[in-house]
This record gives structure tokens, sequence and C-alpha cells, in this order.
């Protein structure tokens, strides 16, 4: 498993201007005399020092306390002193006067301010163990601070990946901890999840091209990222988007979350269950008209979908799989999202170049589904879309043909590609069928088989259903229903007897098959 | 008004054999046709297996004249149908023991345009090229084709800059890289070398990689093929790197000027000082 930052994060630390704030320290009367515009260098540890050679002794990141005691008396020591200090990486120099030197010392304040170092004087006298054990006991606490929020966010996280929890409680928990959008994306900066308030995400997202591009260039201005991967593999990031914290808890942050989503995709999730659920939950917000189609568009020019002059064509696939119509789809070349709805139908949203003809397009993708054996799905299609606004409309309306096609068989009468207009009177009814006039109206032209009775033939209905679908065809009811003719003339005796109609009777046939239909979709 | 050309290249696993190879990318093409794809390479030898995985001469029957042999005559008659250039990277037969790794280009009324026959040939774990294939010395071809200026580098030569140089020098707006390289080897090079190249060179590149473990060995073709431009941008998105996959892509040409214009690489090369560089 690897967990990278750009770069390692740093202990926790306090800057040299920090540490002269501090209140003991200011009785100190500290007073910088060189390297004023390096303040802000951290300080790791403080350490007392008054051996010439005391760069030997350091690791850098150090505030060197000395008295100068063994320096008096000895410029080039002095500037020895200053430059082995800079060699080691000091932080800063805090000379303590009064024993060894009355004033700073020009050969050492001159030295300090060429190499950049701030060099701190002390004019009153100040026992120096008083210094560090104030700034040793706050940095151990920011270190413990840091290793408890660590702790407390691992302990958050496991907990929900071994509860089971989605790919987006996740990224909630890191987006409560960071209170910034956080987002993951796929190697191809392809955005697969975010979390946080919803109206910073949509910024994030509304500039994401470029802000992707950026991506772990300058994590001065809260952009954070850690990269995801395991196995030798990497296979996304994840980006804290204008953290408001210190770097380093940002850090933090983003490793303890990448870390998780590692676990998360290793314990069962896949890259593509990600991206899955990404155009799944567009293409979801998209049908249900809940957010205005315009705020979506971020989305999904973030999750990958080509949006800029393009024709748009939305279809609803019944019994397909997604892997299969994914794989499709990259088959032809053709952009698209794929995304599974509820009850057997799949969405696809092609997004086609303007000069190319969409519905030829549509159909040759409708036409490779079916090859290749397996199940044969139908295709649903609404009339290609040149403006995203109009996208959400067309997405419903193949929804609503693919619904409509739910009763027939596939073979039977469907073009490849099923439109609006292929499915005519059951698009009405289906359109209709939750309207009580027509749930009243079904009732009552059926009414004399649906209750059945003690005399009741169950069969009757389905033998009525094939007897108006078939046009009226006899034989073919007949043989269809592995009756002999007699038998079914029986039979269509007893529906005409039940209902009290006449099925020679064009318009009461056509009234029966039209309270079947609608009878057949309330009950889908 | 800029020109663009529609541009596809063409990923795939190995099937078995090489009649539904053939079949496969014989699809992709009028696949890549129906979107309005101007120009369309595939992958390194295509037809077959990535044999380099062994030595053994039996792979040497994959071997094909150029332009003369079925193969060729069969995407031509193809590439007049569809009105598309084809890029064929194939095994190449030029007499029985002078054998190359080459790329035949097609243009969109199916006439033969010329080959590029892979300079740099490697002998490495899994890559066992020098068995298989003489350098070949083409002297940097770019073809006039009904889709632009056109240029081949194959897989290996990528490594070389040089190359990717003549090919720039000589006209070229896209160069096509077909390659085969495995995960394990290649991966972090994968999306470096090319957007690099396309950079220095101020042209397109298009670059395709087979997917999925074959017989022959382990390696593991990880696909990822895309296109790049003369600012290190992928055009749309890299594909899988483990399903069969036609990237289409719409390329402007207007890009290419408009970095020329902005960095003047080819004004400010300095040839003269490069005579190291050729000593031998």
């Amino acid at each position: 498993m690897t967990v990278t930052t750009a770069v390692p994060a740093p202990e926790p630390a306090l800057s040299v201007r920090q540490i002269l704030a501090l209140e003991r320290v200011a009785a100190g009367e500290p007073e910088v005399v060189a390297g004023a515009g390096q303040l802000d260098r951290p300080v790791r540890w403080v350490h007392v020092a008054e051996a010439a050679d005391v760069g030997v002794m350091l690791n850098g990141g150090e505030m060197v306390l000395t008295t100068g005691v063994l320096l008096a008396g000895d410029a080039r020591i002095q500037t020895e002193y200053i430059r082995s200090l800079d060699r080691a990486e000091a932080a800063a120099v805090v000379l303590g006067l009064g024993r060894a030197f009355p004033a700073p010392p020009e050969s050492m304040r001159r030295a300090a301010e060429r190499c950049g170092m701030p060099m701190v004087v002390l004019h009153r006298p100040f026992p120096f163990a008083e210094l560090t054990e104030e700034v040793q006991s706050r940095l151990v606490r920011r270190k413990f601070a840091a290793v408890s929020l660590s702790e407390a966010v691992r302990t958050a996280l496991t907990g929900l990946i071994t509860s089971g929890a989605p790919l987006q409680r996740l990224l909630d928990e890191i987006a409560g901890h960071s209170a910034c959008p956080v987002v993951l994306t796929n190697l191809a900066h392809r955005v697969l999840a975010t979390a946080g308030e919803r109206s910073a995400v949509d910024d994030v997202l509304r500039d994401w091209e470029r802000i992707a591009r950026q991506a772990g260039g300058n994590e001065g201005d809260g952009w954070i990222r850690a990269d995801i991967g395991g196995r030798g593999e990497q296979w996304g990031r994840l980006m804290l988007c204008g953290y408001r914290g210190d770097i380093e808890t940002g850090r933090l942050l983003a490793d303890r979350g990448a870390e998780a989503l590692v676990l998360h995709r290793l314990l069962g999730g896949t890259v593509a269950a990600w991206e899955e659920q990404s155009a799944q939950s567009l293409l979801t917000d998209v049908l249900s008209g809940v957010v205005p189609a315009r705020q979506l568009l971020p989305r999904a020019r973030a999750a990958g979908l080509p949006v800029n002059r393009r024709t748009f064509v939305p279809l609803v696939v019944r019994d397909g799989d997604s892997g299969r119509l994914g794989r499709v789809l990259r088959l032809l070349g053709m952009p698209g999202l794929v995304a599974e709805l509820a009850d057997g139908f799949t969405a696809v949203l092609l997004s086609l170049a303007r000069d190319q003809d969409a519905d030829a397009l549509a159909v040759h993708f409708a036409a490779r589904l079916r090859t290749g054996g397996g199940s044969r799905p139908v295709v649903a299609a609404a009339a290609p879309r040149t403006a995203w606004e109009d996208v959400p409309a067309g997405l419903r309306e193949a929804l609503h043909v693919a619904e409509a096609t739910a009763d027939t068989p596939v073979d039977q009468d469907l073009p490849v590609l099923v439109r609006l207009r292929d499915v005519r009177l059951r698009g009405l009814v289906r359109l209709l069928r939750d309207d009580p006039h027509v749930q009243a109206f079904a009732e009552r032209e059926l009414d004399g088989l649906l209750c059945g009775g003690g005399d009741g033939d169950p069969d009757l209905l389905p033998v009525l259903r094939t007897y108006l679908a078939t046009g009226r065809n006899k034989s073919l009811t007949a043989q269809l229903h592995h009756v002999s003719r007699p038998a079914l003339y029986r039979r269509l005796e007893a529906i005409e007897a039940r209902l009290g109609v006449d099925l020679d009777d064009f318009e009461q046939a056509a009234s029966l098959h039209i309270a079947l239909l609608a009878h057949d979709a309330q009950r889908r | 008004m800029s020109r663009v050309v529609r541009a596809a290249v063409f990923q795939t696993a190995w099937t078995g054999d090489k009649e539904s190879m053939i079949q496969v990318h014989e699809q992709a093409a009028r696949d890549a046709a129906a979107q309005g794809a101007q120009v369309l390479c595939f992958q390194e030898l295509f037809y077959g297996p990535y044999f380099c995985q062994v030595q053994d001469k039996k792979f040497y029957e994959y071997a094909e004249q150029i332009p003369d042999g079925p193969i060729v005559k069969r995407f031509q008659v193809l590439a007049r149908e569809l009105g598309i250039v084809l890029i064929l990277p194939m095994y190449e037969e030029e007499q029985p023991g002078v054998l190359y790794n080459t790329a035949a280009v097609i243009d969109a009324d199916g006439s033969y345009l010329g080959k590029y026959r892979k300079t740099h040939i490697p002998q490495v774990q899994g890559f066992w090229e020098k068995f298989y294939f003489r350098p070949g010395h083409s002297d940097w071809p770019v073809f006039e084709t009904a889709a632009g200026k056109i240029g081949v580098y194959i897989c290996y030569d990528r490594h070389f800059p040089e190359g990717w140089r003549a090919l720039g020098l000589a006209g070229a707006e896209i160069v096509f890289n077909p390659s085969a390289t495995s995960r394990g080897l290649s991966a972090y090079l994968w999306q470096l070398e090319q957007p690099a190249a396309a950079v220095a060179n101020e042209y397109f590149v298009g670059a395709i990689n087979r997917v999925g473990v074959e017989e022959l060995g382990d390696n593991d073709f990880y696909g990822t093929s895309y296109f790049v431009d003369p600012e290190a941008q992928f055009v749309g998105e890299v594909a899988s790197d483990k399903d069969t996959e036609l990237v289409v892509r719409d390329l402007d040409m207007a890009k290419l000027r408009e970095v020329r214009d902005r960095w003047q690489f080819y004004r400010d090369r300095a040839p003269g000082a490069y005579t190291p560089l050729t000593a031998p």
C-alpha cells in the first residue's frame, strides 16, 4: 500500500516568531538583530550549546541558545559559530547578553545577516531552562495533538470501512474534519466523488480543468493532494481543496483519507465501481430534476463527459448489464456516461460532436449491443439534444419509452433503437397509468374477468390479451396457448359473456385492448 | 476556420488467431469511420500476439510483404471503402531472412503511401526483438495523407528523442507511436515520454498500447492509449488499462501553430552544436 504526498510531512513546529511572542520569553526582552526576514522558519527543538563547533551536535531546525562565554574576544570564532549553525540548518540563534557580551557582537550579527540566520539577543538575564521548558512542552503538546487527531480520524474511517459504509460516507467523514471540499479523482482527473458543502464543491468543479492541471502544485494555498495506490499501481488522487488550517494538519487528513480509500478499494471496491457510482449519482440527479440542469454541468464536465458544442443522445437500456454497456462504448470510442437506474433499466448519455450523425451512431451503438450473444437488451432513445438544459427531459423521455416496452418481448416488433413513436398507444397509456380516470376505466372494462368468482377461469385474461395483441387472430391465439380452435372459441365466448361485450365489434375490442394495456402498466 | 483532424487509435487484446485479430481491426476501422474519423492507427504488430516475449522462429511466418502482401491489400480496399487513412503496424518480410518491424501507411483512397521501419530494436527481458527484426533505416518519412502530415515512431523508438525531432523537422503534424509495452517495465514512462516529445517537437502524438496478458509470457500490456497535444495536454481521456477501446479525438491544428508561434524551438535549435550526437 502506498500513500504519498508531494512532500513528507514535517513534525509539528512553532515558528521563530511564535516563540519570541510567548509571554515567558518576552520577559527576557528579546530583540531581533539579524535575519528578520526569516522569522517564520519552523523550530523543531530548542537546544542550549556553548561549544564553538556547535553545528556537529545539531540535526537541523533547532533554535540554539547561548551565553557566548566560549566565543568572547575572537571575531573569527564568532563568525565561524554562526556559519556552523547555518551549515547545520539551525532555525535561529538566541544570545543572552550579560555574561560574555554586554551588547550584540558585530561580527556575529554580520555573519548571521549574511546567512539569513535569525539572531536574537535577550537584553535581560533569563534562565534558559525556562525557555526550553516552555517551548519543548508546547512542541510536545502539538505533536501529541497531531497524533491524537491522526488516530481519531483513522479510527473513525476504519470503523466506517468495517461497517461496510459506501465511498461517499468516507469522503463525508474526511470533509467533516477538513471543513473544505474534498474531491476524489481517477488518474485522468475525472471526478469520481466529492464531499463538503455543496456550493463550495460546485465552485471547485466549475473551475475543475484548471485546478486539475495544477493539482499538487501549490500546497501553500491549501490545495493538498494525496495519491492513492497499491500493489505497485496508482489508482487515483484525493484532494483537499482550499484547506484553511495549517498545511501539516491538512496533509495528515489527506493521508489518512487516502489510506482509508486504499483499504476500501482493497476490500472489494474497484475504481470502475467508483466511476460507476459517480455517473449514477450524476444521472440520477439529472433525471430527478430536483437540481437545475445548469448547476449539474460542472459535475458532468468533471466526470469526464465532453459538454462543449456537443449533441447529447439520451438512452435508457432495458435488461442491459452496465459493465457491458461501458465496454461497448469504449469499443466504439463513443464518449458517454453509464448509470444503473432501478428496475433493470440503465441510463446511457452519449456526447457526440455536433457534426456527427447522432441518430446513426445511436443505432450503431444499439446494434453492437445485440451482437456477441447473451441477453438482447432493448435500447430506448429520446431525440438528440444540443442544449444541456434539455438533457433531463430527454432522459425522462427515454426512460418512459423503455418502460413502455416493458411488456413487449424483445424480439417482437421492436426496432434496434426504440423511440417514442415506436411505442405508440402503449407509450400513451404508460404515461397516463397513474391517472384515476384511467384506472377506473380499466377496472370497469375488465371487471368481469378481474373479479373472477366461483366459476372464474384464471386463463381467460391471458387469452384475451393474446387475442387482442394478435389482431384477433384466432388460429395464432390457439397455437400460442396450446389449445384447439374449438377450445379457444369456448373461451372467447366465456369472455364475451363475463364482460358483456361483442369481441367482433372493433370499438369494443379496442376499448378492452386499451383497458388491458392500462391494467398491465399499473401492475409493473 | 482552423483545420480539425478527427483521429483515432485502437487498442485491443490478442484474440488467439490471426484471422479473427484482423477482423477485430476491420470492425474497428468501420466503427472509427462511423464516427467520422479521418485517420486510424493500430497497435504494434497488430494482427499477432506480441511474440517477442519468446524467441521462436515459428513466428517468422507472421511476416508479410509490404505493400504486396495480402494484409496490406485487404486494408487498402477497406480504406478506400471507408475513406479513412490507415496506419498498419506489421511484421514485414523484405525477403526470407530479412525482417522488419514496420508500419505501412494507406491513404483514404486506398493508395499505398509508404512505410516506416522501426529504427531502435530492444533486446531485454520479455522484449527479445533483435531475434525477429533488423533495425530500419527509413530516413524519417512523413506521409502526406488526406488527414494531414503523419509520421510513425514505433514502440521502443520513443525512448530516443532524435527520431521524434527528425519527424518534426520533416513536417509531421501527428506522430503515431504504436506500442506493445508492459506494466512492470514502462508504466512510469508511458505518460511522460510522448507528452514530452509532443512539447519538444510541437505536434500531436497518438500513443497506442495493446491490452491484456497473452499466452506467450507474463507481460501485462496496459493499454491507456491516448492523444496528447503540443502543450502536453491529453486530448480527452486516456483509454482503459484493461479493455479493448477505440479512441476518437478531434485534434485542432490551430493549436500546433499557436504553440509554435509562442515557442520558437525550430528557429532556435542549434544543429551545428550537435555534431557529437551523430559521431559514431
